[in-house]
C-alpha cells in the first residue's frame, strides 16, 4: 500500500496541490485525470521525488525499482538502443534486454537512430522501452501517449497493460482523454485545482461521476 | 612599398626570432585554454544543472569574474608571484608558467559562465528523464556534456581566442622576455614603442589571421547546430 | 578728416599692442623626449617655470629613444631631447634637423643585489664589472629597447667582444627603464640604469658601480627643421633650446634632485 498524507504544495498564496489522503493498493493501474493545471503533473512529480512538497509523507514507496517518465522525455542524441540501455544501470545482459524492450514498443526499427532525431511520439515510446526494460514495482508516466499517432498510442497501452500483468507493476499515469482512462485504468482519480475532487473504479466514475466539476469535465465527451 | 616587402619577408622568410614568438604563443595560449577549460567546464555543468541554495549570489560573482579587466587579473597574480609576495619562493614571475596561472584566472570564470549558460537550457529536462530511470549523478552530468558537446567546442575555441589577443596580464607577469615570454600580443606593443612598424605589423597580421581563423570555425560549428 | 585720424589712432593701437606683449605666433612646442628623461621627474620641474617665463606652453610626449626620435621623422614633433649621440647624428645627416644641441650630461649606474655575488663593487669600469657578471655565471636584465641606454649598455658589452643576445642569463625585457629595474629587483639581478630613474624608483637593489668614463651619458636637444613639415613650430624649438641653455635653467638643472637624494641627477655641460 502506497499513502500519501498531507501533501501540500504552495506558489505564491495559490494551491497547487492539496491532498489529505491518498492510498493506492499495489499492483493496480490508477489514472489521474483533469483540467491541465489540475495537478496531475505535480503528483506524479512529488511522488517520483523531482519535487518536494511544502508538507506530508508518502509511505510505502519501493525503494528502488521506480520509473518515471516526464512530459516530453529527453533523448539523447547517441543511438535509441543506448538510450534504453542506461536505464539498466550496468547490468551485463543490458543489450539483449534493451533491444526486447524496444521490441515490445515497436522500436526495434529505431536501434540505430540517434534519439534526437525521433519524433515525439517515437521519443515517448523509447521512453517506455527504458521502464519496461527491467521488472519495476511502480510506474508513473505522464501523459505518456500524448505526443503519438493511433498506433503508437495502442503499442504504449497495450504494453503498460502487458507489463502490468507480467510483473504485478502499480501503475499511476496521467492523461486528459476520458477513453484511455476507461482502456487502461482500474481506478481513476480526478482532480481539480490541485484538491481530489472524486476516485472510485473507472467504469464508475467515467460514466456517472458524481461530483458537477468531473460532470462537466466529461459531458463533452460522448461514450 | 618597401615596408610592405619587408612585410613579406618578415612573414614568409625565415625570421626565426618571428617563429619563437609565435610558438609561445601557441604554447602559452594551449595551456591556458586547457586547464581553463578541464576547471570550468566540469564547475558550469554542476552550476547549470543544479539549483541549490546561493545559486543567485554565485552567478553574480561569476558575471563579476567574467568581467574583470586583464589588467587587474595581471596585477593580483604579480602581487601573488613577486618576491614579496606569498608564492614568491616558486619564483614564477617572468615565466610562461606565471603568464598561463594569470590567463586561467581570467578565462575560467568565462568558461564556467558560458558553459552553465549551454547547460541550463537542456539540464532541467535531462534532470527530470534521469531522475525517472535513476541515473547516477555522475552519467548524468557525463551525457549532458555529451549533448552539448559541439558547442562546448566553439566555447572552448572563444577561450583560445581570449588566450592569444590578451596583452595586459601577461605583459605584466611574463615581463614580454625576448626568447623566454614574448608573445605575438607584447611584442607588437614592444616593437610599435620602438618605432619598428614593419615587424609589429607582421605580427599583427598573423595574429589576425588566426583570430580569423577561430571565428570562422566558430561560425562554421553554430551554423552546424542550427540545421 | 576726423575719421581717418580716428582710424590712424585705432591702427597704431592695435600694431603696438600686438608689438608689446609679443605673443608667439604658435604658443605651443611639442617637445619628444626619452622615458627615462620623463620619469625622472626633471621635465615637470622644468616645465611650469618654462611656460611662465616664456609664455610658451609645453606638450610633453615620451617615448623610447626610438619612438622618440622618430617623431621628429613624422611631423609630430617640434624638439627632441634625447642622449642617443649616433642617433642624434644620423637624424641630422638625414636633414630633419640643423644642429644637436648637448647641454647635459648624467652617470649610468651597475645596480644589482645587495649581496653583490659577482664583486660589481670592486670594478673600475663598467666593462669590469660586466665582465664580473658574466664569469660569475649571474643574471643580467636588459633594457633591449633600442634606447639610448641601452645603446649605451650594448657598446660596453661589444667593447668586451661578448654578444650576450640569447644567453641563457641574459634578460631583454624590452621596455623601460623603471620596467626594467622592477624585473631586476624580483630576479634579484643586475641591471645597467640611468641614475636619476633609479634613484626615483622603489627597489632593493644596491648601487654597485658609478661615474666611470664608459658610462658617461650626455643629453642633447635638436630643434627639427620646419623644412619637411608646415606647421613645425622651428620659432618655439630655439626658443625652448635657448632657455634650456641660459643661467636660470642651468641652475635649476644643478639644484635638482639635491633636496630628494642628497645629490645632483644631471650636470650641465659647462661645468
Amino acid at each position: 500500500m502506497i499513502t500519501l498524507k498531507n501533501i501540500l504544495l504552495k506558489y505564491a498564496q495559490r494551491v497547487i496541490l492539496d491532498i489529505p489522503e491518498l492510498s493506492l493498493i499495489e499492483g493496480r493501474r490508477y489514472c489521474l485525470i483533469g483540467e491541465n493545471g489540475s495537478g496531475k503533473t505535480t503528483l506524479l512529480r512529488i511522488t517520483a521525488g523531482t519535487l518536494k512538497p511544502d508538507t506530508g509523507t508518502i509511505q510505502g514507496l519501493p525503494t528502488e525499482q521506480v520509473g518515471y517518465m516526464p512530459q516530453a522525455p529527453y533523448a539523447f542524441s547517441f543511438s535509441v538502443k543506448k538510450n534504453v540501455e542506461i536505464a539498466l544501470d550496468d547490468d551485463p545482459n543490458c543489450e539483449a534486454l534493451a533491444l526486447a524492450a524496444l521490441s515490445k514498443v515497436g522500436m526495434i526499427s529505431f536501434a540505430q537512430s540517434r534519439g534526437n532525431k525521433l519524433s515525439g511520439g517515437e521519443a515517448q515510446r523509447m521512453a517506455l522501452a527504458r521502464l519496461i526494460a527491467k521488472p519495476r514495482k511502480l510506474l508513473l508516466l505522464d501523459e505518456p501517449t500524448s505526443s503519438t499517432d493511433i498506433r503508437g498510442m495502442d503499442l504504449i497501452e497495450s504494453t503498460l497493460l502487458d507489463y502490468n500483468q507480467a510483473c504485478g507493476c502499480t501503475l499511476i499515469f496521467s492523461t486528459h482523454s476520458p477513453a484511455q482512462a476507461l482502456r487502461l485504468a482500474e481506478e481513476v482519480v480526478f482532480l481539480d485545482q490541485g484538491r481530489i475532487i472524486e476516485r472510485g473504479p473507472a467504469t464508475q466514475v467515467l460514466i456517472d461521476p458524481q461530483s458537477e466539476i468531473a460532470r462537466k469535465f466529461l459531458r463533452h465527451w460522448q461514450m | 612599398m618597401e615596408t610592405i616587402r619587408q612585410i613579406f619577408d618578415l612573414l614568409f622568410g625565415v625570421n626565426p626570432e618571428l617563429r619563437q614568438i609565435i610558438w609561445v604563443t601557441l604554447r602559452m595560449s594551449f595551456f591556458s585554454t586547457l586547464i581553463s577549460s578541464v576547471i570550468g567546464i566540469p564547475l558550469g555543468v554542476l552550476i547549470g544543472s543544479n539549483q541549490f541554495k546561493g545559486k543567485r549570489l554565485l552567478n553574480r560573482i561569476l558575471s563579476t569574474l567574467m568581467g574583470l579587466p586583464p589588467v587587474v587579473a595581471g596585477l593580483i597574480v604579480f602581487l601573488f608571484l613577486s618576491r614579496s609576495g606569498p608564492l614568491g619562493t616558486l619564483k614564477l614571475l617572468y615565466s610562461v608558467t606565471a603568464m598561463v596561472i594569470a590567463q586561467v584566472v581570467l578565462i575560467t570564470p568565462i568558461m564556467t559562465g558560458l558553459t552553465a549558460n549551454l547547460i541550463s537550457i537542456k539540464a532541467p529536462l535531462i534532470r527530470e528523464t534521469a531522475a525517472g530511470i535513476a541515473l547516477t549523478p555522475l552519467k548524468r552530468m557525463l551525457f549532458t556534456i555529451y549533448e552539448v558537446r559541439v558547442q562546448l567546442i566553439s566555447t572552448i575555441l572563444v577561450g583560445f581566442g581570449r588566450a592569444i589577443a590578451e596583452v595586459g596580464a601577461v605583459q605584466m607577469v611574463g615581463g614580454n622576455v625576448q626568447f623566454k615570454t614574448r608573445v605575438m600580443t607584447t611584442a607588437i606593443m614592444m616593437q610599435t614603442n620602438m618605432g619598428h612598424f614593419e615587424f609589429a605589423i607582421a605580427l599583427g597580421i598573423v595574429l589576425l589571421l588566426i583570430a580569423f581563423l577561430i571565428n570562422s570555425l566558430v561560425n562554421r560549428i553554430q551554423d552546424r547546430q542550427i540545421t | 578728416m576726423k575719421k581717418f585720424v580716428l582710424f590712424i589712432v585705432l591702427g597704431v593701437m592695435v600694431i603696438s599692442f600686438t608689438a608689446c606683449t609679443k605673443a608667439p605666433t604658435n604658443p605651443v612646442i611639442r617637445l619628444s623626449t626619452t622615458t627615462s628623461v620623463n620619469d625622472s621627474g626633471l621635465m615637470s620641474y622644468l616645465q611650469p617655470v618654462f611656460e611662465k617665463d616664456t609664455g610658451y606652453t609645453l606638450e610633453i610626449t615620451s617615448a623610447g629613444t626610438g619612438a622618440a626620435i622618430e617623431k621628429g621623422r613624422t611631423g609630430d614633433a617640434d624638439v627632441l631631447l634625447v642622449h642617443a649621440k649616433a642617433s642624434e647624428e644620423e637624424f641630422i645627416g638625414e636633414g630633419y634637423g640643423e644642429e644637436r644641441v648637448p647641454f647635459m650630461f648624467n652617470f649610468f649606474v651597475v645596480v644589482g643585489p645587495e649581496s653583490d655575488p659577482a664583486g660589481v663593487k670592486n670594478a673600475a669600469t663598467a666593462a669590469d664589472a660586466f665582465k664580473a657578471i658574466v664569469d660569475a655565471g649571474q643574471a643580467f636584465v636588459s633594457r633591449g629597447d633600442d634606447s639610448g641606454t641601452n645603446k649605451a649598455e650594448l657598446k660596453i658589452w661589444k667593447a668586451l667582444e661578448i654578444d650576450p643576445v640569447g644567453q641563457e642569463w641574459y634578460i631583454s625585457a624590452g621596455d623601460t627603464m623603471g620596467k626594467t629595474l622592477t624585473m631586476a629587483d624580483e630576479l634579484q639581478a643586475y641591471t645597467f640604469s640611468d641614475k636619476a630613474t633609479y634613484l626615483a624608483h622603489d627597489n632593493d637593489l644596491a648601487l654597485l658601480l658609478e661615474e666611470t668614463d664608459d658610462m658617461k651619458n650626455t643629453y642633447a636637444m635638436i630643434a627639427i627643421t620646419s623644412a619637411r613639415w608646415e606647421d613645425t613650430n622651428y620659432e618655439g624649438a630655439l626658443a625652448f633650446i635657448k632657455w634650456m641653455t641660459s643661467n636660470k635653467a642651468s641652475k635649476m638643472i644643478a639644484e635638482f634632485g639635491v633636496d630628494k637624494y642628497g645629490e645632483q641627477l644631471f650636470f650641465n655641460l659647462d661645468q
